[in-house]
């Protein structure tokens, strides 16, 4: 049975910045609506569903906080439903839009959210608190510190150094530079990110990706509705989500199906949404792609498992200029997680800058005749993946 | 806008553990899990797609779907967490389904008891601005929903206390291993007050319970024709706004809305079921679901109550599992309503099955006075359109 | 104009039901001093910690497995930054296969040297032989073991 193409007709980021002192979080989140719906030129009122992207609630200090984002989204007497797949939560808030619509349910579906990472206390607290209370919990696990490990497997089965590593938040800031929505937009050198202060080793400071505030919003509408209105859309071709296993202790050791080192669930993921997309083959199929990875190792397997390196080829071809704005595949051109992460969207801005490369509206940013892309979340403790292809 | 395909529920199965604290959350996950497949007659391999709803704050895991996703086969899998409410988990579930690109999905959801302070985790949910130092929990937010309505309708209070009587005796029927109690009058109204005007004995204590269903499409329905199905005739969700200040908490405009979408995709102008499975965190709120699905206006709540209207055997019996009121997994409450309503449909009700059930309504609400609704009609044939 | 803002403290205690299976394999942690895998029936993996399923089977497991003491590193971090409500840096700590088992358990690295974390890391490199080491007052928690370099 064919899948129909849903539409993507308008987009709505913040300037996102380590606080947001003027708003509220309620406020961050129509910020980002209002962008969204005069991008596409639409009233509120014309939404039929809204899917509310929000992430754990306690990073925002509000249980249900999605009950208090009702009106920002203006969804009174609307369907709604809130998504939380920790840090994918954007993309698989979209995915359950893109299912709406393809359901012949709605035909015009907003999906919004906020975070305000910066002023909760301590993020990798709370962060803690997502391991299974039964074995890990009384372990110091983090986000930082579970990637960390990752890192140290990838080097041990690959080789990466700490330098590869630099080379990823070199590119990476050098395109947020370009980007106004980024927060850290400041370019850096290879020795600046080597002597920033060691947090986890072997990520440091500058590999680390920053605690956003601010908010992002996309408008997804079906086939028909934008014929009969007459709109200029992107499509999503391709969309799919897969999952490891919880334990990262069973990423290791013998039999496993994925390494803590890759991102196979994520390969997965980005193979099923292919298949749908019917890409063959993404390093020739693929113009750019938006993947996420908060840290600067990550960046590596999360090219690999969207199939344009091989395993443990990234690092390689970084070095020989491939993933950046102008290379052969820019991977990250709007500057990633590395540079702006507002856990609760972050996800969903991924597919947001996908879409607005392949619709040539990236501006400073842009990579030059990009007609489809990829985008990527993880969630999780690089558990839940998903993944979307976005084309012209 | 082409509703084009069909949707079913083909399994189920409910997780009660006498003692809790026997296994752990995701030990019970999987055996609900199991037990749903068993009795849908199919493995994980035959399931697609997976959407769970968990509270973060009442599991004590600040993003639950994680140690709960392999529990529900999720590792391979494309596992999605809607913790607005159990009964989004089913609509998303569903619409996944109907979009064509699942066969199949699993829907699940849970409500643990493994933190004393539920009051104190349901009061994190008022916002830090404004609201948060006002003792308002769900069931707070209950009361001041009932004393609105008790101002402006006589007689309204003998009324719940009956239809909880009335839901009790189900519930004894249905689930006599979940206790509901107290069943007789003089203690449902009796009692401790615990937030005026609602009495220990009008409410039903917070219970450990999971849920899960089997939902399967066109493809998978074609294919097993004399499997006992219930088919979602029409679906319908929405929500009140935030600020109860906002809101007047006599009336339920996101009910109507839910319920217009439900009817319209249903092709019902005159709203007939054999049985309603409606949210009743309170009777009270089971008299709004009732009055919001086009069932019963106010004016005749109390008439009909008495009259044994929705008493087992009256002309439209509600809540023949006994509800929340007898059995309160607060959290799954919704999806609970739901699998009873496909349960009768599908005639593996149990003890409480009504004979010849050919439609049923559900209706799940969460948050605090019932801001979210959800509404699902049932069916034992196809839906009508596609006929 | 005054921006102000409120400051609210989140504080909820719960109380988890571990289970037969981690309640047997912290029993025999603070009786015996003994780690405990159990056996997925269908893939043959010895899972440590033991878990009653295999989620990537789901199907029960089967077998207490006895493993360690001895083992090797899977993958380890130095952390060197203080995060609110964890321990004070530095503290090493990762994965380890220990002997007998499939997968790897948690644990923290002691007794090494930290202050140079390059010369540490070589120290903790993948596929380091290490030893567990049990607490003498244990409780029947994961912070009743952790491991050191053999040797």
């Amino acid at each position: 049975m064919k899948v129909p193409r849903v539409g993507i007709i308008g987009i709505g980021q913040s300037e996102f910045k380590a606080r947001r002192p003027d708003a509220n979080y309620p406020e961050l989140v129509r910020e980002a609506v209002t962008i969204a719906m005069k991008d596409c030129k639409r009233e509120l009122d014309e939404i039929e569903a809204v899917v509310y992207s929000l992430a754990p609630d306690a990073l925002l200090g509000i249980g249900n906080a999605e009950r208090l984002g009702v009106d920002a989204v203006g969804a009174r007497n609307k369907r709604f439903m809130r998504i939380n797949t920790g840090g994918s939560t954007g993309i698989s808030s979209l995915a359950a839009a893109h299912s709406h619509i393809a359901a012949g349910a709605c035909d015009l579906v907003l999906v919004a959210g906020a975070d305000k990472v910066g002023e909760c206390g301590d993020s990798q607290t709370i962060l803690n608190k997502i391991w299974d209370p039964v074995y890990e919990r009384p372990l110091p696990l983090g986000t930082i510190t579970m990637l960390a490990m990752s890192a140290v497997r990838y080097m041990h089965k690959y080789g990466m150094t700490e330098e590869d590593m630099a080379a990823i938040v070199v590119k990476n800031r050098a395109h947020a530079a370009l980007n106004p929505k980024a927060h850290l937009r400041t370019p850096t050198t290879i020795e600046e990110v080597m002597h920033s202060r060691m947090i986890s080793w072997p990520i440091k400071l500058f590999d680390s990706c920053p605690q956003s505030s601010g908010g992002c919003a996309m408008v997804l509408a079906s086939e028909q509705y934008i014929k009969d209105n007459k709109l200029d859309a992107v499509w999503i071709t391709g969309v799919a989500h897969c999952t490891e296993s919880y334990f990262i202790g069973d990423r290791m050791g013998n039999g496993y199906i994925a390494d803590h080192a890759d991102s196979q669930a994520m390969g997965e993921a980005c193979q099923r949404a292919y298949k749908m997309a019917g890409v063959i083959d993404p390093t020739k199929q693929i113009d750019v792609a938006e993947l996420y990875s908060p840290f600067s190792n990550t960046e590596f397997h999360a090219i690999e498992g969207a199939g344009l390196a091989k395993l443990g080829q990234a690092p390689g071809m970084l070095k020989d200029g491939h993933f950046k704005l102008g290379g052969p595949t820019p991977v990250n051109p709007s500057g990633g997680v590395l540079c702006t992460n507002a856990i609760a969207v972050t996800a969903m801005v991924r597919v947001a800058e996908t879409a607005l490369q392949v619709w040539g509206r990236a501006g400073g940013h842009q990579v030059k005749g990009a007609k489809r892309g990829i985008a990527s979340g993880n969630g999780g403790d690089h558990q839940f993946f998903g993944a979307m292809v976005v084309e012209a | 806008m082409a509703i084009n395909r069909q949707v079913g529920v083909i399994g189920q199965a409910v997780y009660a553990p006498r003692n809790a604290a026997q296994a752990s959350l995701e030990e019970g996950l999987y055996a609900v899990t199991h037990a749903a497949l068993k009795n849908a007659g199919l493995t994980i391999e035959d399931i697609d797609g997976i959407v769970v709803a968990g509270h973060d704050q009442m599991d004590g895991r600040a993003i639950t779907i994680m140690m709960a996703s392999g529990s529900v086969g999720g590792v391979t899998r494309d596992i999605l967490a809607t913790p607005s409410g159990a009964e989004h988990a089913f609509v998303l579930g569903a619409l996944r389904v109907r979009s064509g690109m699942y066969k199949t999905q699993l829907v699940v959801s849970w409500s643990p008891l493994e933190t004393e302070n539920i009051n104190d985790v349901q009061r994190l949910a008022n916002d830090p601005y404004y609201h948060r130092q006002l003792p308002l929990d769900d069931l707070a937010s209950h009361a001041l929903q009932a004393n609105v309505l008790e101002h402006s309708i006589p007689k309204l209070r003998d009324a719940v206390i009956e239809l909880t009587r009335q839901m009790r005796q189900n519930g004894v029927k249905a689930y006599p291993h979940y206790s509901p109690a107290p069943t007789e009058k003089v203690w449902i109204e009796g009692g401790k007050m615990l937030r005026y005007p609602l009495t220990q004995g009008m409410v039903s204590p917070a219970a450990f319970g999971a849920v899960a269903l089997v939902l399967a499409g066109d493809e998978w329905l074609n294919e097993h024709k004399d499997h006992s199905t219930a088919f979602v005739h029409g679906m319908g969700w929405a929500t009140e706004t935030a600020y109860l200040g906002d809101r007047d908490l006599s009336q339920l405009t996101s009910l109507k809305a839910a319920t217009q979408q439900a009817y319209v995709e249903a092709g019902i102008t005159k709203p007939q079921f054999d049985l309603a499975e409606v949210a009743d965190a309170t009777a009270y709120q089971a008299l709004m679901s009732l009055e919001g699905l086009g069932l019963c206006d106010r004016k005749n709540w109390v008439d009909a109550v008495f009259k044994g209207d929705f008493d087992h055997q009256g002309s439209m019996p509600v809540n023949l599992s006994g509800g929340a009121s007898s059995f309160n997994p607060i959290f799954c409450s919704g999806l609970m309503r739901i699998a009873e309503a496909a349960n009768q449909v599908r005639g593996c009700a149990g003890a409480h099955q009504k004979s010849n059930v050919k439609k049923s309504v559900a209706h799940g609400a969460s948050g605090f006075a019932m801001q979210y609704n959800t509404v699902v009609v049932f069916g034992k044939q196809p839906r009508e359109a596609l006929k | 104009m005054e921006l102000m803002t409120r400051t609210e403290n989140w504080n909820i205690t719960y109380r988890h039901a571990l289970g037969e299976t981690a309640s047997y394999f912290y029993a025999q942690i603070r009786d015996k001093q003994q780690i405990y895998g159990r056996r997925d029936a269908k893939s043959g993996r010895v899972l440590v910690p033991p878990r009653a399923f295999s989620d990537e089977t789901l199907e029960p497991t089967k077998e207490w497995v006895p493993v360690g003491p001895e083992g090797t590193i899977e993958c380890f971090t130095i952390v060197y930054e203080a995060f609110n409500n964890l321990p004070d840096p530095p503290y090493a700590f990762g994965y380890v296969l220990l002997k007998g088992a499939d997968t790897a358990i948690g644990g923290y690295f002691k007794g090494i040297d930290l202050k140079d974390g390059a010369k540490a890391a070589k120290q903790l490199a993948v596929g380091t032989p290490v030893i567990t080491r049990f607490a003498k007052e244990r409780v029947g928690d994961a912070l009743d073991f952790w491991f050191e370099l053999q040797g």
